[in-house]
């Protein structure tokens, strides 16, 4: 017993040594890691100053531009040649910005969708998603005519009609095929997982999405006629 | 996927009126949404120079290709657009419904930008599968070319009977056995009307004669034996039948196994893990269970109505009627009862998922529902999933319970009625009691398969989506196929890749344009942002998946050429997540040589840097690892995985990201492997860690799929581009470290 508590004792005083050694080489090693490092960066920060590229630039090709509050002041929205949005921005200690066309996103689309408007740059096939130019943190700061541009271009992104009545709503094979009345027209839409696809919201609005990307909404629906309500009732 | 549809002959009318004879008409797609409304006569015509947009048979927009440029698509919430800049304003061509045609219109930014050069004389093909049927427009069963509405279930069940030869007895037995119980079922009830006619109701009857106690005895004999058949052939049935349904389903998964195995990695990593052990094991199950157990039991039951119903009127038509006048009403208490409850059930059904899966949810999140003290609002959530479940359950239960004795009286109420006419007939000594006895049997025979009627149609319709389901992995083609004669060469390592243009999906390129010529036992590192094709690449090179467009030499020999065996026997490849299979740390070493000997794996782990921590384990090099063994640390794991790829002295040797996921030490050990490595190899490094490539002969650099920069260390550092920052990156972000 007595024993083994000293070989452990030793064992432990051993591990320890071999620990500090350990240490000191790792720190020798890292010291001279930082030192080569260091050099290395000055090295090509030289290389930089020769060929005459600003920091900035080359900060812009790895970092996107920073997004700002956009409001009334620093920013006009007016509708583009091509029937699209175009916008003027106007940062102080900044040139005036043009975009021929920008991209309206909304941060909440389904609980907040006039607050937290994002406008961004198109995204590009070479570039990948485009940078947020600002952040509108309430339409209706705005005047109405853009609102109403603003909305316009929303409503399009947002394609969510509305469905007004269900002829037939028949589960076959794992699917769910209805054809419905809806504030868009008449269509026929099929859900591939009929008790995932419709999402109850708290105000009693329900969403509805379907295999092809379509989505649907209904406002509330015990306001459905009997019918429709019974057919969709136990997917709710 | 189909690009030129046609167009309704209104609107075809008026495209002819309209363009020039001397337009080729290129594409031809639909587009659906238009303003706040879906539209279903919208399409999108390209010739060889312009756009025609029609809408509700009037040409609503002419665009001339000669003035566009920068065409997209961009996915909106619930639908998608096509855009172009025309004569410099960005504008909104169409727009369309995402899965059906999403991918048909993202073909068309290539096809439109070549139009627009005027650069292409032929239309472009896309090979995408369709999604959606093209005769009803429905969607296809997921992952499949399956239309459950159009398909010929003939062709189906055809391919199925063409499938159980040589079991075609052994599984028709469950159908004749069901035949001769069915047979005994309805003779017993005439015997036993002659047991009851002659003796028991017969005041006459004397016992003491001893050719009467010789009949009754006969008769006794008879339904016993009779029973005994009845059961011996039941007995026999299910052993039959149990040996030929787990034949016909062990044929089918090894037939399925095998061929996934065939498959190539395109067409397996379309479909999800899930869905392919789905397949082997569902799918399969569904067909087995409907052909041995529905099948025989739906075909025994039509045959006993039909024979019963038959009887019965050779019987006594009139009594018959009684039989009859109740039946719509039983079928429709049995139609409505099961809707109702099957809605129930389902509703349970989805409130217990809910349960379960909320269940999962918190329990996995334990650890920070502690660390944010939320365990009130865990609960409370819970609470609320099961009292909403055991309502519904409660609620489901009482209906059950109270109703379905009802019904159970609905459909049994014809044989009231038989008792009471037949009783009436009785005492007016128009009929005898062992006539009402048969009569009442054959009646019941009728009620039996009332019960089961309303679940046919589903069964039928799940076993043949399954069976559809099963064949279309059978029949599919493997796409990447080796040549009717493929080289076995021995490679020696030089690689070149010739103007490679790949994607997934052909719309959409991943690989762009790429040029690179590397020489034998030169290591290669691949650098760029994460998603820019580096992985693609190395996969192109293994030839997991074929070019689109260009070639890849390997000795100056195109790999479609060579055999895949021969290729990928002479590769060695480790990537970022290991995968072990369950068994010993030896056979994993063996894996891709199976023949070699401890004196190899022993090598191959010590040039792995592997052999030191192995002997520390227990059991040494026969320490079980996988799913249920030893559990390694990553760095070991990809050390073992380093061992497998040099047991068989690849040519080339490949590293996916393999040091990614470790601390620096252990890169080090595996940096340590990978230099021993690579000597004399022609190897491929990917790496985000750029000190990992230090000694790399030449960099490739990938941007976005194009080849950004291909050179020496050195010269990419002189080249000051994105090499440069990528470095200049790392080193800021380790100086910051320290």
């Amino acid at each position: 017993m007595a024993q083994n508590t000293i070989t452990n004792e030793e064992k432990k005083k051993a591990a320890a040594e071999a620990a500090d050694a350990k240490q000191e080489k790792k720190e020798k090693a890292s010291s001279e890691e930082i030192e080569k490092l260091k050099k290395e960066s000055e090295e090509a920060k030289k290389a930089l100053d020769e060929v005459g590229q600003s920091p900035d630039e080359i900060e812009a090709m790895f970092n996107k531009r920073e997004s700002v509050d956009l409001t009334p002041a620093n920013c006009r929205f007016y509708r583009s040649e091509g029937g699209l949005i175009s916008m003027e921005l106007t940062l102080p200690e900044k040139e005036v910005e043009q975009f021929e066309r920008i991209v309206v996103l909304r941060s909440f689309p389904i609980s907040n969708p006039d607050e937290y408007i994002s406008i961004r740059e198109p995204s590009t096939r070479r570039r990948g998603n485009g940078a947020e130019i600002g952040l509108i943190r309430n339409m209706h700061d705005f005047d109405e005519a853009t609102v109403k541009l603003l909305n316009e271009e929303l409503d399009r992104r947002y394609f969510t009609p509305e469905l007004l009545k269900i002829y037939s709503l028949k589960e076959k094979f794992g699917y769910l095929y209805c054809e419905a009345e809806t504030s868009a027209g008449r269509i026929t839409f099929v859900l591939n997982n009929p008790y995932s696809n419709f999402r109850t919201l708290e105000d009693r609005r329900v969403l509805i999405s379907d295999i092809d990307g379509n989505a649907f909404m209904i406002k509330d629906p015990e306001n459905f006629d009997k019918a429709s309500l019974k057919k969709i009732e136990i997917y709710l | 996927m189909k690009l030129m549809f046609d167009l309704p002959e209104a609107e075809e009318k008026l495209f002819l009126a309209a363009a020039d004879p001397s337009e080729k008409r290129m594409y031809c797609l639909p587009f659906n949404i238009e303003g706040k409304q879906f539209v279903n006569d919208g399409y999108m015509v390209f010739t060889d120079q312009f756009i025609y947009k029609i809408l509700h048979q009037e040409i609503v927009a002419k665009y001339d290709l000669a003035n566009m440029k920068d065409f997209s698509t961009e996915i909106h919430y619930g639908s998608c657009g096509f855009y172009a800049k025309v004569d410099g304003d960005t504008t909104l061509l169409c727009r369309f419904v995402t899965g059906r045609h999403m991918p048909r219109y993202t073909a068309m930014i290539k096809a439109c930008e070549l139009l627009a050069e005027r650069a292409s004389k032929e239309p472009i093909t896309n090979n995408e599968p369709e999604r959606f049927c093209s005769k009803c427009g429905r969607p296809f069963i997921a992952n499949t070319h399956y239309c459950p509405f159009c398909q010929d279930k003939k062709e189906v069940y055809r391919k199925l009977w063409a499938m159980t030869r040589g079991m075609r007895l052994m599984m028709c037995f469950p159908l004749f056995a069901a035949i001769i119980s069915m047979v005994i079922r309805f003779v017993l009830p005439a015997v036993q009307k002659n047991a009851i006619n002659n003796f028991i109701t017969n005041p006459s009857v004397d016992i003491h004669d001893n050719k009467t106690l010789i009949h009754f005895i006969v008769i006794i004999a008879a339904i016993v034996m009779l029973d005994i058949v009845h059961r011996a052939v039941n007995v026999i049935q299910s052993r039959i039948s149990a040996v030929s349904g787990n034949k016909f389903t062990q044929m089918l998964r090894a037939l399925l196994f095998e061929k996934i195995q065939t498959l190539s990695m395109s067409s397996i990593q379309k479909k999800s893990t899930g869905d392919l052990m789905g397949r082997i094991n569902n799918d399969v199950s569904v067909v087995q269970n409907f052909m041995t157990g529905l099948l025989p039991t739906y075909f025994s039951q039509l045959f006993s109505f039909v024979l019963a119903l038959t009887l019965l009127i050779w019987l006594d038509p009139a009594m018959c009627l009684y039989v009859f006048i109740p039946l719509p009403v039983a079928v429709a208490a049995i139609i409505g009862f099961r809707k109702i409850m099957n809605r129930r059930n389902v509703r349970a059904w989805v409130l217990g998922q809910r349960t379960n899966h909320k269940l999962q949810d918190q329990l996995n999140g334990v650890r920070v529902i502690k660390a944010y003290g939320r365990e009130d609002l865990a609960v409370e959530e819970f609470e609320n999933c099961t009292e909403r479940q055991a309502k519904q359950d409660r609620s489901n239960a009482k209906l059950f319970d109270t109703f379905f004795p009802f019904v159970g009286f609905a459909v049994r109420f014809g044989s009231y009625l038989i008792t009471l006419f037949g009783n009436l007939a009785l005492f007016g000594g128009t009929m005898s009691v062992g006539d009402l006895n048969q009569f009442t049997s054959y009646s019941n025979i009728i009620y039996e398969p009332l019960m089961q009627i309303t679940a046919i149609p589903r069964n039928i319709s799940n076993f043949t989506t399954s069976l559809s389901k099963i064949f279309e992995i059978l029949e599919e083609e493997p796409e990447v196929a080796d040549i009717g004669l493929p080289l076995d060469i021995r490679i020696e390592g030089d690689v070149s890749i010739r103007n490679v243009t790949f994607g997934y999906d052909s719309y959409n390129p991943v690989l762009e344009g790429i040029n690179i010529e590397i020489k034998q036992g030169e290591m290669v590192g691949v650098v760029g942002h994460s998603g820019c094709g580096k992985t693609t690449l190395i996969n192109l090179i293994m030839r997991l998946y074929d070019v689109t467009e260009g070639e890849i030499l390997i000795d100056d020999v195109n790999i479609k050429d060579i055999s895949q065996n021969a290729l990928r026997s002479q590769m060695g490849v480790v990537l970022q997540e290991t995968h072990l299979f369950s068994g010993s740390i030896r056979d994993n070493i063996k894996y891709a040589a199976p023949h070699a000997t401890n004196d190899e794996v022993v090598a191959a782990a010590k040039l792995a840097n592997a052999h030191d921590f192995i002997l520390n384990l227990p059991e040494g090099y026969n320490t079980m690892v996988g799913e249920k063994g030893f559990s390694l640390s990553g760095g070991e794991r990809q050390r073992i995985a380093i061992a497998r790829a040099l047991i068989h002295d690849p040519r080339i040797m490949i590293l996916d990201e393999a040091t990614a996921a470790l601390d620096t030490e252990t890169e080090k050990l595996i940096q340590d492997a990978i230099n021993k490595v690579v000597k004399n190899r022609t190897t491929f490094v990917i790496a985000h860690r750029l000190s990992t490539l230090r000694n790399a002969n030449k960099l490739i650099v990938l941007d976005h799929g194009h080849l950004a920069e291909f050179g020496t260390h050195k010269e990419l550092l002189d080249k000051k581009g994105i090499y440069y920052h990528l470095v200049m990156a790392q080193r800021k972000a380790a100086l910051e470290k320290q």
